[in-house]
């Protein structure tokens, strides 16, 4: 579904490339993590799976980038809006501000799809529903809290059905709840639409518990590409400023203090912990 | 204001938003055709007022009149007043004379000015912009414009609350905001500052929010609200569209006249 080679992008009037050779490959239906220091080329990174690259921002961007069978070099972004959404960390920047309710913010993209309006309806309050905003449906979109507003932004891309889904730190406003609500919409996506998803994230415990894969970007480059456990426990030992989950810590500090077997892999998640202790 | 009035659909409500254009520009035609006061007043009393009434928006319509034409009225009055020569002096104030051929300039222009923004505020009080929009979208007008002017109509509530938060900011840090005109001033420059460059800032992100929704996607456009239109009404907006150039050709036959 997603196929990138030998991919290096420079920002216009920039030094250091932001993406310097990234080689990938994303099967259909596949829930991505990508992790990484601030300034490491995630953000970067989803703008050109979504075509922003080079269409918004210039600069020079080598090697190729298909998604959805598109060459995104050759696809305008409004042509490639359908196929691939893009959903970035700012939500109040992501209301449209041209509709009064937030169930016709919802189908704002669909309207520009031009989907008739008896599917658009349907398909904008699934859409809510899905992130339980259906009761807000009636409500002002710019009268919404942060969490709020980052799950409106959600749902309209959500709305558009695209193959691709691309979420830059989607949960960022959230809380523990409403983050969980998130990751399990996500994955209920990509397990029964085969919706392929790409999320960039710091929050570690929630990747690690609910993406497929876990990928890591160092200064541009892919350096880890594998299980979110693994990944995640070879981070800890790497200078690439991606953290640990407080369960990974605990774990070293116990097989530093040879508390737990020296060969042991280092857990993620609570359960993992439990599992490694006992 | 706008929502609120259109969950309690009333007949002016309820039409299409073209035919409601299309009456208040005939008001607007009708008051800058009509030669005298009375008559630019009978357009207001006669047309405005009743759809007002109609719209049950009687009370809060004329507040906004009042409100808004009350310094414009007292301002043509004063000037015209004084500035438009004329051999009837109703006043004296050492060299300036008050004529009352000024006085009945200014009573003309006020009246004319009355019916615009009536017509105007009336528009906005029983029609939601984005359903106006979407009406002309449909006739043709580009989507970026409709976009702009919505936008420009809901963002400006955030505008001033965005507004509020950086002098709150600026207060928090000691920025005296508040006493007389000269530290009023002071405070101006870092509220518009940041306000500005906060803005600006923000235009990138709109626009790729944007584009992942397809605005620009060239094509069929659907909406989820249906405007209902019936034939009745399209017979009613070339009926007045015909009124509205009988009027204009009517005023240049009179002024050729004269």
């Amino acid at each position: 579904m997603i196929t990138v080679s030998g991919l290096r992008y420079r920002y216009p009037e920039t030094a250091r490339p932001a993406l310097d050779g990234i080689d990938l490959s994303i099967e259909a239906g596949e829930l991505v993590g990508v992790v990484g220091a601030n300034g490491a080329g995630k953000s970067t990174l989803c703008y050109a799976l979504t075509g922003y690259i080079p269409h918004f921002f210039g600069g020079t961007m080598e090697g190729e980038v298909q998604v959805g069978g598109h060459d995104v070099r050759r696809t305008p972004v409004s042509d490639l809006a359908a196929d691939v959404g893009l959903v970035f960390h700012n939500p109040f920047n992501q209301i449209s501000g041209a509709r009064y309710t937030v169930l016709e913010e919802v189908a704002f993209g669909l309207e520009n799809l031009g989907v008739e309006p008896g599917a658009m309806r349907e398909r904008s309050m699934h859409a809510l529903r899905a992130t339980g905003l259906d009761g807000l449906a009636e409500r002002s979109p710019f009268t919404l809290s942060g969490g709020e507003q980052q799950r409106l932004a959600i749902a309209a891309v959500m709305a558009m059905q695209p193959r691709v889904l691309v979420l830059d730190e989607p949960t960022s406003q959230l809380d523990p709840a409403g983050t969980r609500a998130a990751f399990e919409v996500l994955r209920g996506l990509a397990r029964s639409r085969e919706t392929t998803i790409v999320l960039t994230e710091h929050k570690l415990g929630w990747l690690a518990a609910f993406v497929d894969r876990l990928l890591v970007l160092h200064a541009g480059r892919l350096v880890a590409d594998g299980l979110p456990r693994r990944v995640l426990a070879e981070a800890v030992d790497q200078p690439w400023g991606v953290g640990a989950t407080q369960f990974t810590r605990a774990v070293q500090a116990a097989r530093q203090r040879r508390l737990v077997a020296e060969g042991t892999i280092l857990p993620v998640t609570l359960d993992q912990a439990l599992e490694v202790l006992r | 204001m706008n929502s609120e009035v259109s969950r309690t659909p009333t007949g002016l409500h309820a039409l299409h938003p073209l035919t409601k254009l299309t009456l208040m520009l005939l008001a607007l035609v009708a008051a800058a055709a009509m030669p005298t006061t009375l008559a630019v007043l009978a357009v207001f009393l006669g047309l405005l007022l009743p759809l007002a009434a109609w719209g049950r928006c009687l009370g809060a319509f004329l507040r906004t009149c009042l409100r808004v034409m009350t310094p414009f009225f007292i301002s043509l009055v004063l000037i015209q007043g004084f500035f438009t020569p004329g051999p009837t002096a109703l006043l004296r104030l050492g060299p300036f004379r008050y004529t009352l051929e000024g006085l009945l300039v200014a009573l003309l222009f006020s009246s004319r000015l009355l019916v615009g923004l009536g017509a105007a505020t009336l528009l906005m009080m029983v029609t939601r912009p984005d359903a106006l929009m979407r009406a002309l979208v449909a006739r043709g007008l580009p989507n970026q414009i409709a976009y702009i002017v919505v936008t420009a109509l809901q963002i400006v509530p955030t505008f001033q609350a965005r507004a509020h938060s950086i002098l709150d900011a600026q207060r928090s840090r000691g920025l005296e905001t508040e006493g007389r005109l000269i530290v009023r001033l002071r405070a101006f420059a870092p509220l518009v500052g940041p306000l500005i460059l906060s803005s600006l800032m923000e235009i990138e992100e709109r626009a790729i929010a944007l584009e992942a929704r397809a605005f620009n996607r060239a094509g069929r456009r659907t909406s989820l609200i249906s405007l209902r239109d019936t034939r009745g009404q399209a017979l009613l907006r070339r009926v007045l569209l015909l009124a509205g150039l009988a009027l204009v050709a009517a005023r240049l036959m009179l002024w050729r006249a004269a």
